[in-house]
């Protein structure tokens, strides 16, 4: 079934080609786009920024339920700031309806990498991240990717916390797939960050070109 | 698809005669304060009347050559006689039979008669132009984009690329005052809410949508332009339009229209989206008008800062600020275009100094030292030390005027409902700021230090260790953003952090590294050891009667020795200083 969404990608494509893309009547195509992605766990940015230029332009149309999915959705693809082109295509009457509010608090936790209280609190979003087909194993993605940057090597009690607290099964599973494996000490390697982060002493180069001019009047 | 016959069709209803239906007082009666004072019919001053004989002519003629000249001169004549008042309307031409209002030949000099003189209007008359006016004008553009787009074949006109740039950047200016104007309901009489009511396609956001898109097709200038940056040969995918230079440049100028119209509706990915075939950091044969260079460099980099891509927004705006300094004089002369171009280089230094807080890195020597002239060296200490007030003080004057694509609720707005668009925009920002607002701290206790435990560090700011450690986490995010690498498209990029200072977390311990500069001295006596070069030069040549001149084969020149001397100190300098770095460097290696 995850076909559907990408055959839909195609068509939608050629939609938004040139003067097409303000065409309000590719609106209801959009919204069943967008359903789509939220079902089958895919995505595409560009649909879904047109969808919300659409509402822009003719407010009468807006569904808030569509546009959180777009928002939510946008969640999953961090550490990309998609949600903030999203946010600014909305007015500010959308931004303050009750849902929308709820999902920017997640998305300040998310951004802040307030990881624990994220994970604490999720629960009471099921509303909103029941119908994103795997939505958290989308932010544990973007919490893995923040580790790699961060981390040269992590306790695995800190590691299993910001993974929001998954049973060990998992958490081996999320090892696996990033190729982080544990060392002597109990703690989880996660990549060699010495190569990249280290002092940088920047001193002057001096040409032999720039010179050269000075050397020749020299004589 | 819309074809040119759409937008033919479209506009069939709205010929020029209907204008008439609007009511405005006729000139002779009523009220002169409306239509801002003019020159009666009888007294149009002779040189003008002789310019604009001559213009009709060169049009008339298709007299390419003369005509960039006559465009130049529009601006002279205007200081001289049309500072603040309009220049005559074509009922005045016909009055003073410069044109013949039978004869269709001059049609075309009419329109673009009118673009230039409700131009100036907008640009010079007091209070603005009218609403019959603002109607009248984008009806005139109509009339002119129907002439362009709707031929056959290319129609025989040349005009300057300035005037066909100037032609589409203001009918997107007109159309952003009319969406404002029209925003603004607060002090508007009934009748004029009524005039605005009962015409909903008037400047209407889709007619300049497609506009724009009709002339980017029109010309294959998207065809044309990848061509151009594989190497190609444009003209081979150009088609009949494309080739004309009319049609190529209007096409492209389009392009940075729509880049224009999408960053003032906040849709930032598809502003930079649309100039995915042109290589922004190359000169190239399409970039001869100064200020479309400096209109695309300014919204290519906002738009690159509102989607946190630092790196990129300041690459953008250093390339296109050293070009400014560089072409200072030419901006000197004072006429409305060059006032745009000054206020958009002064928007570009207060962005530039917003990135630079947000993503501390190494510029080009020329422009840092610009920013630390102008007052903006204050501006970033205080943003610097996260006063939310400056950052906003900054980005609302740097900030492009957003619109709202849609016409108020006539019966229902709120107060101030011409800012919403703006108000959203800034809360966008602010909301990315409040989000960073640790990360300067942050920044400045790591440049400290080499190593160290994470509990000490979070002691020193009074974090708990988790959110300290939560701190550190969006540090690393938010200096990690897309970094364009390579290609035409804009949008595309990796993830880089270029961040001055950087660190990674072993365990619980934090290893730190920063990026240390040395003094640059080179650049400096290489630049004042030409300029001795050159004043010994000059004086050589002056002669002093008795004496002999310096340089004259009795007596030595002076200026060699002069320059072996400081270049022996210069080189002296250099490996000294690199030889006290490293010395540094291990000390600091050792103090844990």
């Amino acid at each position: 079934m995850a076909e559907q969404a990408e055959t839909m990608r195609s068509t939608v494509a050629s939609m938004l080609r040139g003067i097409e893309r303000y065409n309000p009547e590719n609106i209801s195509t959009l919204e069943r786009y967008v359903e789509l992605q939220a079902r089958e766990n895919t995505y595409d940015l560009e649909a879904n920024l047109a969808l919300l230029k659409l509402y822009q332009f003719n407010p009468g149309t807006y569904q808030n339920t569509v546009a959180c999915q777009i928002l939510m959705k946008a969640l999953t693809n961090l550490p990309h700031t998609d949600f903030v082109l999203c946010k600014c295509l909305l007015g500010q009457e959308q931004m303050e309806d009750s849902n929308v509010k709820r999902i920017m608090y997640l998305h300040d936790l998310l951004e802040m990498c307030q990881f624990r209280t994220f994970w604490n609190e999720k629960d009471q979003y099921a509303n909103l991240t029941t119908n994103i087909k795997d939505f958290s194993d989308s932010i544990r993605k973007y919490v893995c990717h923040v580790i790699t940057i961060t981390y040269q090597y992590i306790e695995k009690q800190v590691l299993s916390q910001l993974l929001g607290n998954v049973d060990e099964a998992a958490l081996q599973a999320w090892m696996s797939k990033y190729g982080w494996k544990v060392d002597e000490d109990g703690n989880v390697f996660i990549a060699n960050q010495e190569d990249t982060v280290k002092t940088k002493n920047i001193t002057e180069k001096i040409d032999f070109d720039s010179v050269a001019g000075i050397m020749a009047a020299c004589r | 698809m819309y074809n040119a016959n759409e937008f033919v069709d479209e506009y069939e209803s709205y010929p020029l005669e209907d204008a008439e239906n609007y009511h405005y007082s006729a000139r002779g009666e009523g009220d002169f304060s409306e239509r801002g004072a003019h020159y009666p019919t009888y007294s149009i001053p002779e040189e003008v009347k002789k310019y604009i004989t001559y213009f009709r002519d060169a049009i008339r003629d298709g007299n390419v050559y003369d005509i960039p000249s006559l465009y130049v001169d529009f601006n002279r004549l205007t200081e001289e006689y049309f500072k603040t008042q309009s220049w005559p309307d074509v009922e005045d031409l016909y009055g003073n039979k410069l044109v013949d209002q039978q004869d269709t030949r001059d049609d075309i000099f009419l329109i673009l008669y009118r673009e230039l003189y409700y131009r100036h209007i907008y640009a010079r008359i007091q209070g603005g132009p009218t609403i019959p006016q603002r109607f009248e004008s984008y009806y005139n553009y109509c009339n002119l984009f129907n002439y362009i787009l709707s031929a056959e074949t290319p129609v025989p006109m040349e005009l300057p690329n300035q005037w066909l740039w100037e032609i589409i950047d203001e009918f997107i200016y007109q159309f952003q005052s009319f969406s404002q104007f029209r925003s603004k309901l607060g002090k508007k009489s009934e009748p004029e809410i009524e005039m605005l009511k009962e015409s909903p396609k008037i400047w209407n956001v889709h007619s300049v949508l497609n506009v724009l898109h009709c002339l980017v097709d029109k010309s294959n200038i998207n065809r044309q332009l990848e061509v151009y940056t594989s190497g190609g040969d444009p003209d081979s995918v150009a088609g009949e339009f494309g080739r004309h230079p009319l049609y190529k440049m209007l096409g492209y100028f389009s392009l940075i229209g729509l880049l224009r119209l999408h960053s003032l509706l906040g849709d930032y990915y598809q502003a930079i989206k649309v100039l995915e075939n042109i290589e922004l950091n190359k000169k190239s044969m399409y970039s001869r008008v100064p200020a479309c260079q400096i209109t695309t460099y300014y919204y290519v980099g906002f738009a690159y800062m509102m989607m946190r891509r630092y790196a990129d927004a300041i690459r953008t705006f250093s390339n296109i600020l050293v070009y400014i300094q560089r072409t200072k004089a030419m901006f000197q002369t004072r006429n409305y275009q060059n006032d745009q171009i000054n206020k958009q280089t002064e928007q570009m230094y207060t962005l530039l100094a917003i990135c630079m807080v947000l993503h501390p890195q190494r510029i080009d020597e020329v422009v840092q030292s610009s920013l630390r002239e102008k007052t903006l060296a204050e501006k970033m200490a205080r943003m610097s030390r996260n006063e939310t007030a400056e950052f906003t003080q900054c980005f609302t004057f740097a900030c492009p005027k957003f619109l709202s694509p849609v016409p108020p609720p006539f019966d229902s707005a709120p107060a101030n409902y011409h800012k919403e668009p703006f108000q959203q925009q800034l809360k966008v920002f602010m909301d990315e700021v409040q989000q960073q607002q640790q990360i300067s701290v942050m920044r400045s206790y790591l440049k400290l230090y080499t190593t160290m435990p994470m509990e000490k560090m979070a002691a020193f700011q009074d974090l708990t260790e988790d959110d300290f450690r939560n701190a550190l986490l969006c540090f690393k995010h938010k200096m990690r953003n897309i970094v364009w690498t390579k290609g035409t498209s804009g949008l595309q990029g990796d993830f880089q952090s270029d961040s001055e200072v950087d660190f990674f977390i072993a365990g619980s311990m934090i290893h730190i590294a920063d990026t240390k500069v040395a003094q640059r001295y080179g650049d400096f006596f290489i630049r004042q050891i030409h300029k001795l070069e050159e004043v010994n030069r000059s004086l050589s040549k002056v002669k002093v009667s008795g004496c002999v001149p310096r340089g004259s084969v009795d007596s030595p020149p002076l200026a060699p020795h002069l320059t072996s001397i400081l270049f022996f100190i210069l080189t002296s300098i250099v490996n000294h200083d690199a030889a006290y770095v490293s010395n540094d460097m291990v000390r600091r290696r050792q103090n844990t």
